[in-house]
């Protein structure tokens, strides 16, 4: 059995995950991340890609609320290219309590968060697509955050400091040596092979499925609850500016402008098994609804993509029962089970979100460092990780300046979000996939409002061409591509993206007859 | 406001055969349409029926076998005589038109079964003379060639699957480029061939490179203007059996059926306004009088004693559905049935099951007029053809050319037999 040694392992690829490997490598450890599938496949890349104020916690959650004001301000400085500064409204629609707007003022200040009441008409001046029955407005310091560019970034900030990064490892049992956890088993998921990874010390930053992998040290009852939460990318930017709700957190309150779309969220449900979270029917036509309270039109606006993610929320055993996921706090906890089942060498990560990913890698690795009596201070707050080092902060505008210049030099493979030829062979040869899938969530291929229509078969081309698939991967991958995608717009598919569906069946299965590539067990 | 015999909405392949048809025959046709219509998106052949669930080698048989289980089917309108007859009467019409002799070949006894750009042998019935030296029934080996700078068709990726299905071939790739472009698409590569130095560049470079017994595929790119010039210039210079293989949209071959149709139908005297958009009808009783349009910012009527309703189903805006899943014929706000009432399933959660939706459309009673819920006919004068019609799946069964061509092939004759018994008639009143 080949064998990997490392001071740390860190299980889980997602926005915790690569926030420890990177804040654990800065400080000289050495590490390695495995994910059972790609990083930021999870819960990371299911979100609506709001880089919180803290507002939507400053009356019911205030111990949230601060620490998003302060991560707010050190991810604008740490990763700036990652972030797109839109800045945030709060509205009081006409099904809101006006009164709500003074305990939002007051927690705003007692939680030290730079909020000011603006004019209706103001607000109706920045975004006229708005509701025009608001009858308050708040400004805050919401952004929206790419929740792939951040965890990729901090992933390759991590190799940069001689971290080992595998995705599609799963890790299918923890060593356990006596009462302490030694490392791991886990199985390369493209091949097959298994491997031992024996590690001084083990973080759990498997999010949602943290009670699964204590599960395997022989730990039980971790209390992260899967709450499942939907979400809708409109093709448009309906409002340039994060707009939520002013009102006690509750389904379907937030519009975040994000890239050239705007995603609405969420709904927040209980889930038994965080890899069965199917989207119903019911719930977006609820989230219809609620974008309609937002932004009048709503629902004859085009809807691109519809996905659930699961949060990995955290629940104090004391507390008992918990009945409505929205009661639990949105702060993170470390659970040490050297304290709560006399295990050593093993921490796990629960509870938390996007917006404090930082924080909850620096707390993380700390409470590691003292059980290991190192003295290793947290540089996070301090250092970019690759592709942010000029400082530079994203902009709407700034993926299409970079590539102006060339993009008549070369053919455009993906027409929607602008990808080249030469960059698509690039990332090919770079991630080492086969997977069209892998490609779509780095590169964005496939994901504009074609979906994949005309980019995929060409893709398929070229990934052939280059040597990286055969007959037979083409075809599966060609096959996994369309059932993923599928996924994500069965239950948006009205208006102009059914008629969009309906001209990629005419290219897949008019044109090309993917139904009948050869290749019986996928046909099946 | 022009009055017409008839106002035939759509340009696509079942808009442009009736109009064509009507037009020949002596009728004042008008042809509105919004677009240039979907012949720029289809393969070019004429797809009669390829799987009815299992792959059909001989559509004539298997029509009526299908008519007779699914009653429902559009095809149940027009019969395999009806088929047959539309598909001789528009093979006949593309070898006499403007791009001729460029012509179709087969018939719809037997399917051809041609590579598709991903390799996969696709059942057609009819087809441009260009594509049927790929029949994958013959056994000969094929050398797929294809051009770097165009992205819409990959040589390697169809030999491969061709190569797993029983298939020899193989795909060469050539670095040739029209105009030093990089980024050319389909339709770019085919004025390119319609010049001759670049024909004959290409027989240089591809000439070297073939086996004694291989046939030779290109993207369906080989001329615009005149594509069988081009064709049979290639397999005389390249002395072997020269094929073309579809590419993605724009489709080169879909193009020159339009063309095709079009001038034919300038020919015959008929008149085509297009970005034109039907915004509804004027009717007394059951008779359409007028439709009223918008042609860019003009609102405009149009009379006509007939209307020929071919704007196509959901993917060419014919039909539309919205997010409270009400369904809508977008010109005359007919009804659409096979849409599942809110709440129940419109699609399965797999890509390739079979979706509950997947057959809605406008129902029709046999002489092509719409009806409502009740199977009560809504209006005399207006009939429907094409992708409009409700249950089939055009893209699944392989069927969406026949369809359009024999609907909008029946429209016309329904049409001018009503109007030949009408002038009987009125003549008889009027001795």
């Amino acid at each position: 059995m080949p064998t990997l040694q490392a001071e740390l392992l860190v299980i889980g690829g997602g926005a915790t995950g690569a926030g420890v490997a990177w804040d654990a490598a800065l400080r000289g450890f050495d590490v390695v991340l495995v994910d059972r599938a790609d990083l930021a496949e999870g819960t990371s890349g299911r979100f609506h890609g709001l880089l919180h104020s803290g507002g939507r916690y400053v009356v019911k959650d205030p111990v949230a609320a601060k620490e998003c004001v302060a991560e707010n301000a050190i991810l604008r400085r740490v990763i700036p290219d990652c972030i797109e500064d839109t800045g945030g409204l709060f509205v009081t629609t006409p099904d809101d309590d006006p009164a709500y707007g003074d305990r939002f003022l007051a927690g705003c200040r007692a939680c030290s968060l730079p909020a000011e009441e603006i004019d209706v008409a103001e607000a109706l001046r920045r975004e006229p697509r708005l509701n025009p029955g608001i009858r308050r407005a708040f400004l805050v310091p919401d952004a929206s955050i790419d929740a792939w560019k951040t965890v990729w970034s901090l992933a390759r900030g991590a190799s940069a400091h001689g971290a080992r990064i595998l995705p599609y490892h799963r890790v299918i049992d923890l060593h356990r040596e006596e009462d302490a956890v030694t490392g791991a088993r886990v199985r390369n998921e493209h091949t097959g092979e298994e491997l031992d990874i024996e590690a001084g010390f083990t973080i759990n930053a498997s999010g949602a499925w943290a009670a699964q992998i204590a599960h395997m040290a022989g730990i039980e009852g971790v209390g992260v609850i899967p709450g499942k939460g939907i979400m809708i990318a409109m093709n448009h930017r309906l409002v340039n500016t994060v707009i939520n709700r002013c009102t006690m957190p509750a389904d379907g309150d937030i519009l975040v402008p994000i890239r050239t779309v705007s995603v609405i969220g969420t709904t927040d449900s209980r889930s038994a098994d965080p890899d069965e979270i199917p989207v119903t029917q019911a719930e977006v036509d609820q989230m219809l609804d609620d974008g309609e309270r937002l932004v009048p039109g709503f629902r004859e606006a085009r809807a691109l993509r519809v996905w659930a993610g699961v949060r990995p929320l955290f629940q104090d055993e004391k507390a008992g029962a918990v009945a409505d996921t929205r009661d639990v706090s949105r702060t993170h906890a470390v659970v040490d089970h050297r304290e709560r089942d006399g295990v050593a060498g093993l921490l796990t990560m629960s509870g938390g979100k996007l917006t404090t990913l930082r924080l909850m890698a620096q707390d993380i690795v700390d409470a590691m460092c003292a059980q290991l009596g190192a003295e290793r201070p947290c540089r996070t707050h301090a250092e970019r990780p690759p592709g942010n080092e000029d400082g530079e902060p994203y902009s709407l505008g700034s993926r299409l300046r970079r590539r102006e210049a060339t993009l008549q030099d070369e053919q455009l493979i993906c027409e929607c979000e602008l990808i080249g030829r030469s960059r698509l062979e690039q990332a090919m040869r770079r991630r080492g996939t086969t997977d069209l899938d892998d490609i779509r969530r780095s590169m964005r291929l496939g994901m504009g409002p074609c979906q994949g229509g005309f980019c995929i078969y060409r893709a398929t081309g070229i990934l052939h061409g280059v040597g990286r698939l055969d007959g037979a991967e083409a075809s599966a991958s060609l096959h996994g591509f369309l059932e993923e995608r599928w996924k994500g717009v069965w239950p948006i598919l009205y208006g102009d993206q059914l008629r969009q569906a309906r001209l990629d069946d005419w290219i897949f299965q008019g044109l090309l007859d993917v139904e009948h590539l050869p290749d019986g067990e996928l046909a099946a | 406001m022009s009055h017409h015999d008839v106002v035939v909405v759509g340009t696509g392949l079942a808009g442009l055969t009736a109009a064509v048809r009507l037009a020949e025959d002596g009728a004042r046709v008008l042809v509105l349409a919004k677009g240039v219509g979907a012949t720029h998106l289809s393969a070019g052949t004429i797809d009669v029926l390829g799987y009815a669930p299992e792959r059909v080698d001989r559509p004539a048989e298997a029509l009526g076998a299908l008519v007779d289980a699914r009653p429902g089917h559009p095809y149940a309108l027009v019969g395999a005589g009806g088929v047959a007859a539309a598909v001789d009467w528009f093979k006949a019409r593309i070898a006499a038109g403007p791009l001729a002799p460029y012509a179709y070949a087969g018939g719809v006894e037997e399917n051809l079964l041609l590579p598709t750009a991903v390799g996969v042998a696709r059942p057609s019935a009819v087809v441009p003379e260009t594509m049927a030296g790929g029949d994958l029934r013959r056994d000969a080996a094929i050398c797929i060639v294809g051009f770097r700078a165009l992205k819409d068709f990959h040589p390697a990726l169809a030999a491969d699957m061709l190569t797993r299905a029983g298939v020899r071939a193989r795909g060469v790739e050539l670095d040739l480029v029209p105009e030093g472009r990089v980024d050319v698409n389909a339709l770019g590569f085919a004025r390119a061939f319609d010049a001759p130095a670049f024909r004959a560049e290409v027989k240089a470079q591809v000439v070297a490179q073939l086996g004694v017994e291989e046939r030779a595929a290109f993207p369906a790119v080989l001329g615009i203007a005149d594509p069988h010039g081009a064709w049979t210039e290639l397999e005389h210079g390249l002395g072997r059996a020269v094929f073309e293989i579809p590419t993605l949209p724009p489709s080169v071959p879909g193009m020159r059926v339009h063309k095709s149709l079009h001038e034919t139908l300038r020919r015959a005297g008929g008149r085509v306004i297009l970005n034109a958009v039907v915004t509804g009808a004027e009717h007394r009783g059951g008779h359409v009088s007028a439709l009223r349009i918008r042609v860019g910012l003009r609102e405009e009527r149009r009379g006509a004693d007939w209307v020929v309703l071919a704007t196509g189903g959901l993917a060419s805006g014919g039909i539309e559905l919205d997010s409270r899943w009400k369904a809508r014929e977008t010109a005359l706000g007919l009804p659409v049935t096979g849409v599942p009432e809110p709440g129940a399933e419109r699609f399965r959660p797999g890509y390739f099951e079979d979706h509950p939706m997947a057959r809605a459309g406008v129902a029709v009673d046999h002489g092509l007029r719409p009806v409502d819920g009740g199977g009560e006919r809504l209006y005399e004068n207006v009939l429907v053809a094409g992708a409009t019609l409700a249950g089939a799946e055009p893209w699944r069964e392989k069927c969406g050319d026949g369809l359009s061509l024999s609907t909008g092939y029946r429209a016309a004759e329904l049409v001018l037999a009503a109007s030949t018994a009408a002038g009987a008639a009125a003549g008889v009143a009027g001795s």
